[in-house]
């Protein structure tokens, strides 16, 4: 092997090392989480950058222009260049993540990368534009000879090095119940907020730890290859990381990897060495095609890769868990109904209006929810009963008018933070987390579970698997109460409709709510189990749950609720016991002539 | 002082091209409710066509004619072959983006393997100035102004007074109830493709006639103006859209002559990322960039 073929190779393995880093950030954010980082890249080049300048001398009106030159030993700059790349990451995040709808941020993000490369590439003091940096000095330059094939296993022994730890806190997050909440917010980030996830911190934590990943990884490779310019971090590279995780499978570390060695090193590797023909520029131009190929092609014959995310199977009776834990289990709706007595009222909404561009969908609306009873809300279709609802639980802003929760005002408190309070509800329209399993997303919901953060998964399993454990164990119970045991290793999405609205009241109660706000929890669901539901929720009556109920099936409102109030045309037209407001004129015609 | 009234001269004739362009994306947007991400592909492409016209001996205006009519095609054919394929398996908006990310990235690398890297112009015979009130612009560029016009004109005409206009309105707002009230959804897509890329096909050789030379990396700039007009206007409002051209040409040119004529984009950039912060549904629009609350 002659010496150039050799250090090809080695060229070759930090290659893979820096790329399976960049895939597997990739992963957290598109794969995990569902943040569709278009400007990937950028992040990477910000770290090699960061690297670089820390790295060099100071310029000193040399052939190149650039700031700082502090010329700081190894491992500074691989760790300046990954807190370049997390820096970068949180203004960005602030302005891209908050408000945006999903394919705008895709799109703001596609747009910032390219003209970050515009702006480095114009502006020469900063970072000598168009040119780049040249000349960056190795890591441990001046200590050990750079020279040498042991330097090139020494570089490639640290870039494995730095692989492995970036794996394992991946994989510690991603099979942690902190991984599992930000698959369930990939699923639906409406649910997932109405189950008192923190979306904007989800995705932030995502977005920054994705950003130091992507920097360490920029560092690594300047720090090998020398030289940084513009010119390497168009926006089309971004393009080959997703490439790569489409191809190697979204949602699993090892897939990530997969899809590293083989489209950025394999695939272009491979193909360099397809003869020149054609005119200049022809096979670069060609490889670009067969990278968009290769995204189409996977995602219409095997959308989820070669490696698949893996079904998370739990054990049949995992040791310590279940029957023997039992006993500590709080009841559903045990949390105690806090100071308010059975006569005052746990939820309250003053006047709320809610208005979307003129109609009034929600028209000066009072009503009361107290601890023990099932409050019933009928009406006819477009009446406005859901979207009370989602104004209640915080899904939508209220146009006017206050909501209280335990004397305490919410109305301004988003959907997170009162589901957090114990306001929860229940969507009309099916709301399972499709590809989490029927016990995951029960799990999902659990408050306070101490795996369910960034710093309690990376602290490991042992950390938070005893409450895993139990929660378990709590969810078994619901789905045996409610005949879905079978199902518990089926993914959520294959069920059918009146499945997954047991999924979702179970899904609430393991929130263990103090008020329960359901929407039609009973739409689709067979006969036999109708009456289940409708005995448990007399159960969590009896244990103080104050519970709203969304309705059209009256022999059940009947049996269930007592108030029952009636909407018509966004306002409240009456309320009282089932029997006296069948007695009343008036909402027997505003029901059946809406 | 007369350098901001040239500018401003310049910047109608950019608002002009970025109006064409813009309203046939955002319309795309708001009807089919996809981000095509292959659009500034089509356009530079549309242009290339027109190139080659020009190059056949035949005025850039007969180009013209036949690149909006092969941007029509082209467009057509992509949502047909790759969109239409994916959205009835019912994959997610982000999914789709990704799709059309990769066609973008396919249509301008064919391209690039056959025009190649140089930059080209038009033949366009370009005759003595004319002034107007302090502005001094070329026949060719009063013509695009034309053009715009027109095509604005023509697309209020059709939104607001044909049956056509009326029901691709209705797809817009809810596609499932247009359906079941009679309108063949499918063909009014299929018209809007049509439309829309006829406008996109027109807009990159009004784009192309407008700067001095053109090469195939221009689609990607392109896109990024166009994305700031729609964006600013209110994504999927046609009218919004011819807002944002007048306001993104405008302001874009002044700062060229205040500032650089390469930071172009960047102050479109700029304009882009405070409108996101500011007001994310745009100018005209109430719903828009906005995500679910929570």
């Amino acid at each position: 092997m002659t010496a150039s073929e050799l250090y090809y190779l080695f060229t070759l393995a930090v290659y893979a090392g820096v790329d399976g880093m960049a895939c597997i950030g990739l992963n957290l954010q598109f794969g995990v989480a569902g943040l569709v980082n278009f400007g990937f890249i950028i992040f990477q080049a910000a770290g090699a950058y960061a690297a670089a300048v820390l790295s060099m001398p100071p310029a000193n009106g040399g052939f190149q222009q650039y700031v700082l030159g502090l010329q700081l030993p190894f491992p500074l700059p691989w760790l300046g260049g990954a807190a370049a790349g997390g820096l970068l990451a949180v203004p960005i995040g602030l302005i891209v993540l908050r408000r945006l709808r999903t394919d705008y941020q895709a799109i703001s993000l596609l747009v910032l990368s390219v003209i970050a490369n515009l702006v480095i590439t114009n502006a020469r003091p900063f970072l000598n534009g168009a040119a780049g940096l040249s000349l960056v000095p190795p890591p441990l330059t001046g200590l050990v000879d750079t020279a040498t094939v042991g330097y090139q296993w020494l570089y490639i022994v640290l870039t494995a090095f730095c692989l492995a730890i970036v794996l394992i806190a991946a994989n510690r997050i991603v099979y942690s119940p902190y991984g599992r909440t930000l698959r369930a917010m990939r699923e639906r980030e409406p649910a997932a907020a109405a189950l008192g996830k923190n979306l904007v911190r989800l995705k932030m934590e995502m977005f920054v730890l994705g950003g130091v990943i992507a920097g360490l990884s920029g560092a690594i490779l300047v720090g090998f290859i020398g030289v940084w310019a513009p010119a390497t971090w168009l926006y089309p590279e971004t393009i080959v990381l997703f490439a790569a995780l489409i191809v190697g499978g979204r949602g699993n570390n090892l897939g990530a990897l997969l899809g590293a060695l083989l489209v950025p090193v394999g695939f272009e590797e491979a193909t360099r060495f397809i003869p020149e023909f054609g005119p200049p520029g022809f096979i670069p131009a060609m490889q670009w095609v067969a990278i968009g190929l290769l995204i189409i092609g996977f995602l219409w014959f095997r959308p989820r890769g070669l490696l698949p995310e893996p079904r998370r199977v739990f054990a049949e009776d995992p040791a310590g868990g279940g029957a023997a834990r039992a006993e500590e289990t709080p009841r559903p709706g045990a949390r105690g109904i806090g100071s308010a007595g059975p006569s005052t009222p746990l939820l309250r909404a003053d006047r709320v209006a809610r208005r979307f561009e003129g109609l009034r969908a929600v028209d000066d609306v009072s009503l009361d929810v107290f601890p023990g009873r099932i409050t019933g809300l009928i009406g006819p279709n477009g009446a406005g009963k859901s979207t009370l609802l989602a104004v209640l639980a915080g899904t939508l802003p209220v146009s006017a008018g206050r909501i209280l929760m335990d004397g305490q005002e919410v109305t301004r408190l988003p959907a997170y933070r009162r589901a957090r309070r114990g306001l929860v509800r229940t969507f009309q329209l099916s709301s399972e987390f499709a590809q989490l399993t029927v016990l995951e997303n029960l799990l999902v919901a659990a408050p306070a579970h101490p795996g369910d953060s960034l710093l309690g998964a990376l602290r490991g399993t042992p950390y938070w698997w005893a409450d895993e454990l139990r929660l378990v164990g709590r969810a078994r119970e619901l789905l045996a109460r409610f005949r879905m045991s079978a199902a518990e290793s089926e993914y959520a999405g294959n069920l059918s409709g009146g499945q997954k609205r047991l999924v979702e009241i179970m899904r609430a109660l393991m929130l263990m709510p103090r008020v329960l706000l359901l929407d039609e929890p009973m739409a689709g669901v067979h006969p036999s189990i109708v009456g289940e539901i409708a005995s448990f929720l007399e159960t969590l009556r009896e244990n103080g749950l104050a519970i709203l109920m969304v309705e059209h099936e009256l022999s059940m409102v009947e049996r269930l609720c007592d108030p029952v109030i009636v909407m018509a045309q966004g306002q409240v037209i009456g309320r009282g016991s089932m029997s006296a407001l069948r007695r009343q004129r008036t909402i027997v015609e505003a029901y059946l002539a809406g | 002082m007369s350098l901001y009234a040239a500018a401003a001269g310049f910047g109608l004739v950019s608002a002009s091209v970025i109006a064409v362009a813009a309203v046939g994306f955002t319309m795309q947007f708001g009807i089919t409710n996809l981000i095509n991400l292959a659009y500034g592909g089509i356009m530079i492409t549309a242009a290339f066509v027109a190139y080659g016209v020009n190059r056949a001996g035949f005025s850039i205006w007969t180009g013209l004619a036949v690149a909006a009519a092969g941007g029509a095609v082209a467009s057509l054919a992509l949502h047909r072959v790759l969109y239409a394929p994916f959205l009835r398996r019912g994959t997610s908006h982000i999914g789709m983006v990704i799709v059309s990310l990769a066609a973008a990235l396919m249509l301008s690398n064919v391209l690039l393997a056959l025009v190649g890297y140089d930059n080209v112009s038009y033949v366009v015979a370009d005759e003595a100035a004319v002034t107007a009130g302090g502005l001094i612009l070329t026949r060719v560029q009063v013509v695009v102004i034309g053009i715009a016009v027109a095509a604005m004109l023509a697309i209020h005409a059709l939104l607001t007074f044909t049956r056509l206009g009326k029901a691709m309105r209705a797809t817009a707002t809810n596609p499932t109830l247009a359906r079941n009230c009679g309108i063949p959804t499918g063909r009014i897509i299929d018209a809007v493709w049509l439309i829309t890329g006829a406008l996109c096909g027109a807009a990159g050789t009004v784009a192309a006639i407008d700067s001095a030379s053109f090469g195939v990396a221009n689609g990607s700039t392109y896109l990024i103006v166009i994305l700031a007009a729609a964006v600013l206007g209110g994504a999927g409002q046609p009218y919004g859209a011819m807002l944002g051209a007048v306001l993104i040409g405008e302001i874009t040119e002044l700062s060229a002559a205040a500032l650089s004529p390469q930071y172009k984009s960047v102050v479109a950039f700029a304009i882009l990322v405070l409108v996101m912060i500011l007001r994310p549904q745009g100018l005209l629009s109430k719903i828009g960039a906005l995500g679910p609350a929570g």
